[in-house]
């Protein structure tokens, strides 16, 4: 009587997580999508999309990891103002290492403006977020959009995003993080910032000292996902403590080969070239689309908002 | 019904709508301090306040930086801070602000308030180095342009002497650095201080 009860339980137990996990994301297929990392660039013309594009929808761009002035880095750069075409996307949110190496004028120019001039040009707004090869002072920088400071929010309809300084989550950071949240009514709330707190990369893996501090904040005051970058590659991570985390930090350099083999983590990943996502909100629901140097998506899905089911 | 049953066991436990989270976090953190101890960070803080106030007056007399400044405006901002600085500070020498106390005390901290996981978890942090580009340690001169910042750990910057927003924590390899958050410009440090 007592191992009926028992396996009856357990079987109730595996529905209702096969349930509850299968309801968070659709996507289209798991695990590392590797590809050729010496192709070609995309030729214009041929851009599937699995974005919805509704009206009054919040859209954007995610790129991580940027600054070299590459001309890979150009050529993510060209898809993504293409893509614009078809997915018109407002504004991109920066993961960090907005800038390699040196920072003058030139650098600026070089790095940034010159690689996205056709994408500032049609008024698409950059919010950035500092990385560990940032200087300080890009937050004062006009066309990253940080205002001055070190970590801020924004909205954007039925969103709210919060840029965070990860290279230094001190008491002041944490504390403002925590007011801000807790007042919070925003349908969707977005974190991004630089070091990934779950990341099956070889070289940098993941951040759990940080995450020590963050994801009790996350978790109690309804974070529904989570933009890294840091890690040269793209990783969709399976949702932590029902958030869903997502790395895309290869949109001017890539660590070819870097996110570990059979991952626990990994609900999918690409780390054969360099990257790019692209976002529509929905009401409660976000569609996702990563695109990769050559015009390859490899993946896509949507997620539901976690605290609005439908 | 048996769904009722296992509601509450898979549900985690909500915390009440008066606990902040940030508040048990740093509580917790807060290393044990003897009341000799809190004399040294209180001296600390005022020498730093002291530089603040004095980084302050300086900032007064150099080009001001907007929320939306071009690259050549950030530039020019740095170069003239910096070169600012060393003017009013001359004479500074290591030290000045990382006294012998509070190096010593910041020392036992991090080797008496870490378990041996956690200093683990620390030095993988602040040792992830990606770039082998030199740092020569020179108070008043800028962290080199460059080298990337390491990050800091949110464990060690819960125990350390908090500082005004002015100034951060920097490693470099297991030396840690005052900075000025403006400039970059290295106002102290001192050695061997990773736990």
């Amino acid at each position: 009587m007592r191992r009926a009860v028992a396996s009856v339980l357990t079987l109730f137990v595996l529905i209702l997580f096969s349930v509850f996990n299968s309801s968070y994301c659709q996507n289209n297929s798991n695990g590392n999508a590797r590809g050729n990392s010496v192709g070609q660039p995309a030729k214009p013309g041929n851009l599937p999309l699995s974005l919805p594009l509704k009206e009054g929808s919040v859209r954007f761009g995610i790129i991580g990891d940027t600054g070299t002035g590459s001309s890979k880095q150009q050529q993510v750069a060209d898809l993504m103002v293409q893509y614009r075409a078809v997915f018109p996307f407002d504004f991109v949110l920066m993961m960090g290492d907005n800038l390699y190496g040196s920072e003058t004028p030139a650098d600026y120019r070089k790095k940034f403006q010159d690689v996205y001039q056709r994408l500032l040009d049609n008024k698409v707004k950059f919010y950035a977020t500092l990385g560990n090869h940032d200087q300080p002072n890009e937050r004062f920088y006009e066309n990253f959009n940080m205002n001055g400071k070190e970590y801020y929010r924004f909205t954007k309809g039925n969103v709210a995003f919060y840029s965070l300084n990860s290279n230094y989550m001190d008491k002041a950071q944490l504390k403002w993080l925590e007011d801000e949240l807790a007042k919070d009514t925003s349908e969707w709330k977005i974190c991004f910032f630089h070091h990934p707190p779950y990341s099956s990369g070889g070289k940098h893996g993941s951040d759990t000292a940080l995450r020590k501090v963050v994801e009790p904040l996350f978790v109690k005051y309804g974070v529904n996902v989570v933009l890294a970058g840091h890690e040269h590659f793209y990783e969709r991570i399976k949702p932590q403590k029902g958030i869903y985390y997502f790395i895309s930090g290869a949109g001017g350099k890539l660590r070819e080969g870097n996110v570990k083999d059979n991952s626990l983590l990994t609900d999918k990943s690409f780390d054969s070239d360099m990257s790019f996502m692209l976002a529509e909100v929905v009401k409660n629901q976000l569609y996702f689309q990563v695109i990769s140097r050559t015009g390859d998506t490899v993946d896509s899905g949507i997620l539901v908002n976690q605290r609005k089911k439908p | 019904m048996l769904g009722m049953l296992l509601f509450p066991v898979l549900l985690p436990a909500a915390a009440t709508a008066q606990e902040k989270v940030v508040e048990q976090i740093a509580k917790a953190a807060e290393p044990q301090l003897s009341p000799a101890e809190k004399q040294t960070i209180k001296r600390f803080e005022a020498r730093v306040k002291q530089y603040v106030k004095l980084r302050d007056r300086v900032k007064g007399k150099v080009p001001k930086l907007s929320q939306n400044s071009t690259a050549e405006q950030i530039a020019a901002f740095e170069k003239a801070s910096v070169e600012a600085l060393r003017v009013a500070r001359a004479g500074a020498k290591p030290g000045d602000l990382f006294t012998p106390d509070v190096a010593k005390l910041i020392r036992t901290t991090m080797k008496s308030e870490f378990k041996p996981s956690e200093k683990k978890e620390i030095r993988k942090v602040v040792l992830d180095k990606e770039s082998n580009i030199p740092v020569h340690l020179k108070i008043n001169y800028p962290y080199p342009d460059p080298k990337e910042f390491v990050e800091m750990p949110p464990a060690l910057l819960l125990k350390l002497p908090q500082l005004p927003k002015q100034v951060k924590y920097r490693y470099v390899g297991r030396n840690l650095m005052l900075v000025d958050t403006d400039n970059n410009l290295i106002i102290d440090y001192m050695l061997d201080a990773l736990p």
